[in-house]
């Protein structure tokens, strides 16, 4: 039987939704800025629109687990942003969290 | 001003003052950065369109902004929704009731205006409706906003579950057909312990409505007016209801209060019992001095009027049999009204001993 794509493609939103703040946390282990951090999260796959990836960045920072600093580059400013010590504990911990599910899906599936 | 400025400006105007400049400054990176991977693209400079292009991209300036915004994204949310649903699905069938009551009325006084009878409750019950609507949206976009949780929406029990019914049409309709279904769901129960609070959040809805009524804040259009004859005849209410309007105000807050007490609290027996004792007695005053003014309301038509008043007297069968014997000139509706008036007065007196007493037992055992 057919598969609906509108329902596929609202399923697998939903389903992506939650796995944004690890890959994001795990992209920042390197500092970057908004753009390229957008760009290196599509290299892998996690295409993201900027609309959602910039708020998000400053909620994570007002949740201390980002810090950020405005340097020049390239003639401009912009924003670096990076794992914060209680980012890195955070994803620690949902690394974990993670990889428990993973193991419980792959009995299912 | 150029494109970017004008877009970052709009976006600027929806953010809060102390992050503006900076949100700007990244925003203005991003679409730069933007710009400048399109042209390398592209090997040439970006026309105006393939630059609005990619701002549309990012997103309307409205949307970009309430991603910034703290708090919660809406109105309602997904938690207080399945309430706010309730709570409009049963006031709006509550509104249809009262209209069609109403609407009844009005019918069996006059039928040879029913057209304009059912157009003016047709307008009352949208009117009506919307203001609910509006009531109900802004109480649940308060809780929303504060992020307030009343301990019945989080310490529920199954017991409290029955009047959620309320919002099904199909158990009003079984329920006025008396069907032995509708009766098992709608009848009091031989084991009931305490007032569930369902019924609870009925009341407070319903006195809510009330209140809202009394003091001005919703208008139910037509409510006070029916056609007689051939032409409107109006009522107006007679002295004792300005005289009582702070007492009777109070009496509803109190209610309303006690039923929040119930939800709050359920266990607290004996601080509900002596709040309901005491409802009860300050009820019995009031229909008491309601009683005692012997004038209720005052019909006019056509420069023509009629007193819905009585006494202690008509509380006779006598009197009560000849109910509908009056005709339906204006006095004989006004007389018909004043027996419904004291039985219904005399009825509730009889409720609130009733409603005193259980207080003051649920007072004295707990």
């Amino acid at each position: 039987m057919a598969v609906d794509p509108d329902l596929f493609e609202s399923m697998k939103l939903e389903l992506r939704r939650g796995s944004l703040v690890l890959a994001v946390l795990a992209c920042l282990r390197t500092e970057r800025y908004g753009y390229t951090l957008r760009q290196a999260l599509a290299a892998d796959g996690l295409e993201m629109e900027e609309s959602t990836l910039y708020p998000l960045l400053r909620r994570l920072e007002s949740q201390g687990l980002l810090d950020s600093e405005w340097r020049e580059e390239e003639k401009r400013k912009k924003r670096f942003y990076r794992l914060s010590p209680a980012g890195t504990a955070m994803l620690a911990a949902l690394i974990d969290e993670w990889r428990g599910i993973n193991a419980s899906l792959d009995k299912l599936l | 001003m150029d494109m970017i400025d004008r877009y970052l400006a709009a976006v600027a105007a929806q953010l809060p003052q102390d992050q503006r400049e900076d949100i700007t400054a990244e925003l203005r990176d991003l679409i730069l950065s933007r710009f400048e991977a399109r042209e390398e693209e592209l090997g040439r400079p970006l026309s105006e369109d393939e630059q609005e292009e990619i701002l549309r991209e990012i997103g309307h300036p409205l949307v970009v902004a309430a991603r910034y915004r703290k708090g919660p994204d809406s109105l309602v949310g997904p938690e207080l929704f399945p309430y706010w649903l309730f709570a409009v699905k049963a006031g709006l069938l509550l509104v249809l009731a009262v209209q069609a009551i109403g609407l009844f009325i009005q019918i069996l006084t006059d039928p040879v205006d029913a057209g304009d009878a059912i157009s003016r409750a047709i307008h009352g019950f949208i009117g009506g409706g919307l203001t609910l609507v509006g009531v109900a949206t802004v109480i649940a976009a308060g809780l929303e906003h504060y992020n307030v949780r009343p301990r019945w929406m989080t310490h529920w029990r199954v017991k409290d579950l029955g009047a959620f019914g309320l919002s099904d049409p199909a158990a009003w309709g079984a329920a006025a057909a008396g069907k032995p279904e509708a009766k098992a769901v709608w009848a009091p129960k031989a084991s009931v312990g305490g007032w569930p609070g369902g019924e609870r959040l009925f009341s407070l809805l319903v006195t809510g409505v009330f209140v809202l009524w009394w003091v001005g804040a919703l208008h139910f259009p037509g409510l006070m007016e029916f056609p007689l004859r051939g032409a409107d005849a109006t009522v107006s209410g007679a002295p004792v209801w300005t005289a009582l309007h702070g007492f009777i105000l109070v009496y509803a807050l109190g209610c309303m209060a006690v039923d929040l007490v119930g939800l709050a609290r359920p266990a607290a027996t004996r601080l509900l019992g002596a709040g309901r004792a005491a409802l009860a007695a300050a009820g019995l005053w009031l229909t008491w001095a309601i009683f005692e003014a012997g004038h209720w309301f005052t019909l006019k038509r056509d420069g023509e009027t009629a007193r819905i008043a009585g006494d202690w007297s008509m509380l006779d069968l006598q009197t009560l049999r000849s109910l509908g014997d009056s005709g339906r000139e204006l006095a004989g509706v006004a007389e018909n009204l004043s027996i419904v008036a004291v039985w219904v007065l005399a009825m509730m007196a009889v409720g609130l001993m009733f409603q005193l007493l259980g207080g003051l037992w649920k007072l004295a055992r707990g």
